[in-house]
C-alpha cells in the first residue's frame, strides 16, 4: 500500500470535467465525463457522471409533472369557460318571451328573482314588445317563491316601461305569500292590473284585443259618416 | 340662425299634428318646441297631437319633463297629445329617473298612436252627442 496518490494526467482530466460541467449547466444532459483510466481519481470521475444521470432524471421527472399540471389547468379553465357561458344561458333562457296570440306576450318567470334577473327580463320584454308590435304582455309570476323590496320595485319598472312604449304589462299569478310581503312593504300595486291567474289574464287581453278589433271596425263605418255631415 | 335650421316640423294631417322629432335636442330647442307645437295647436285648431320619438336614444329628464308637460298643457288646450315609438333603452332610463309620466298617452308606433287618437276623439264625440 503506498501512500502517495497515484494520478496521472491530472490536468487535463480537471480540464475534461470542468467541460462537461459546463456544458451540463448550458443544457446538454447526455455529457458525460466517461473516464477509462483506473486510479483513485476515476471514483470522482464516476460519482459526478452518477450526479449528472440523477439530474437528467429528476429534470425529466420535473418535465412531465409541469406538462401534466398545464394540461389540468387547461382543463379547469375550459371547464371555467363553459360554466359561465351556461350562466348566461341560464339568464337567457330564465326570461323567454314568447308571443302566444296576436297582439298578446306572455313572460313565465319561474324562481327566485333577483336584481341581475329582473333586468335581464325587463330588457327583453321591453324588447321583443319593440319586435313584436304587441300590446298586451303578461308577467306570470306564479313560480316565483317570494319576492323582496327591491325585486318587487323592479317588477314595477317593467311595468311602467312597458306602458311608457305604448303597451299594456299585466301581471298574473300572485301568491298569497307574495301579496302579503308586497302589503307588507308598503308597495302600491293599485295603479298595475294584476289577475289571479295566467288563464284570466289571458281572458282579459282577448277580450281586450276582442274591443279593439270592435273599435276598429266601429271607427271603419263611422269616419265615412263624419266626412258626409 | 342654428337652432333656425334645426328647427322640428310640426306637419299638420287632417285634424293632426305630427311632430317626428329626429334630432338629439338640447334644453333651449325643447323649450321652443314646445311653445312651437301650442302655437300650432291653437292655430290649427288640431284636436291631437303625435310626437314620434321613434330615433332618439336618450331621452333626459328635462325633456321627459318637458314632454309630460306638453301633454298637460295640450290637454288644457282640449287636445290629446300620444307619444310614440319609444325605444326600450330610453323607457328604462327614463322609469329608473322616477318619470314615469302618468297622464301621457304612449303608443307603439305610428299607426297604432294614430288609433289611439282617433279612438278618444270618437269617445269624446259620442260622449258629448
Amino acid at each position: 500500500m503506498s501512500e502517495s496518490i497515484n494520478i496521472t494526467n491530472i490536468k487535463d482530466r480537471i480540464d475534461r470535467i470542468e467541460d462537461i460541467l459546463a456544458s451540463v449547466a448550458a443544457g446538454d444532459m447526455e455529457a458525460r465525463i466517461q473516464t477509462e483510466t483506473e486510479d483513485d481519481f476515476s471514483g470522482i470521475e464516476a460519482a459526478i457522471d452518477l450526479l449528472i444521470n440523477d439530474l437528467t432524471e429528476e429534470l425529466r421527472q420535473r418535465e412531465k409533472v409541469q406538462k401534466e399540471l398545464e394540461s389540468k389547468l387547461e382543463k379547469i379553465q375550459e371547464q371555467q369557460k363553459t360554466i359561465l357561458q351556461q350562466q348566461e344561458d341560464l339568464l337567457e333562457l330564465s326570461s323567454p318571451v314568447s308571443k302566444v296570440w296576436d297582439n298578446i306576450l306572455i313572460l313565465p318567470v319561474i324562481g327566485t328573482l333577483d336584481s341581475q334577473r329582473t333586468q335581464v327580463m325587463m330588457e327583453n320584454l321591453l324588447q321583443k314588445i319593440v319586435e313584436t308590435g304587441c300590446t298586451i304582455s303578461i308577467l306570470d309570476i306564479t313560480g316565483v317563491p317570494t319576492v323582496d323590496t327591491q325585486v318587487a320595485n323592479h317588477l314595477l319598472k317593467t311595468v311602467t316601461a312597458a306602458r311608457l312604449l305604448g303597451a299594456e304589462c299585466i301581471i298574473s299569478g300572485i301568491s298569497p305569500a307574495i301579496a302579503q310581503t308586497i302589503v307588507h312593504l308598503g308597495i302600491d300595486l293599485s295603479t298595475i292590473r294584476t289577475k289571479a291567474t295566467l288563464q284570466d289574464a289571458m281572458i282579459f287581453a282577448m277580450k281586450q284585443n276582442k274591443r279593439d278589433d270592435e273599435i276598429r271596425a266601429l271607427k271603419n263605418i263611422v269616419i265615412p259618416n263624419e266626412h258626409a255631415d | 340662425m342654428n337652432l333656425h335650421e334645426k328647427r322640428i316640423p310640426i306637419i299638420k294631417i287632417h285634424d293632426y299634428l305630427i311632430v317626428p322629432i329626429q334630432v338629439d335636442m338640447h334644453d333651449k330647442m325643447a323649450i321652443q318646441l314646445q311653445s312651437q307645437i301650442l302655437e300650432e295647436i291653437a292655430r290649427t285648431r288640431a284636436k291631437g297631437v303625435l310626437i314620434d320619438i321613434s330615433v332618439l336614444e336618450m331621452v333626459d329628464s328635462f325633456i321627459g319633463r318637458m314632454l309630460s308637460g306638453m301633454a298637460s298643457m295640450a290637454a288644457i288646450m282640449d287636445t290629446s297629445v300620444v307619444i310614440v315609438g319609444m325605444q326600450p333603452a330610453v323607457a328604462i332610463t327614463l322609469v329608473e329617473l322616477g318619470l314615469e309620466m302618468p297622464g301621457v298617452d304612449t303608443a307603439l308606433n305610428m299607426e297604432k298612436g294614430m288609433e289611439m287618437l282617433e279612438r278618444k276623439l270618437n269617445n269624446r264625440k259620442n260622449n258629448s252627442v
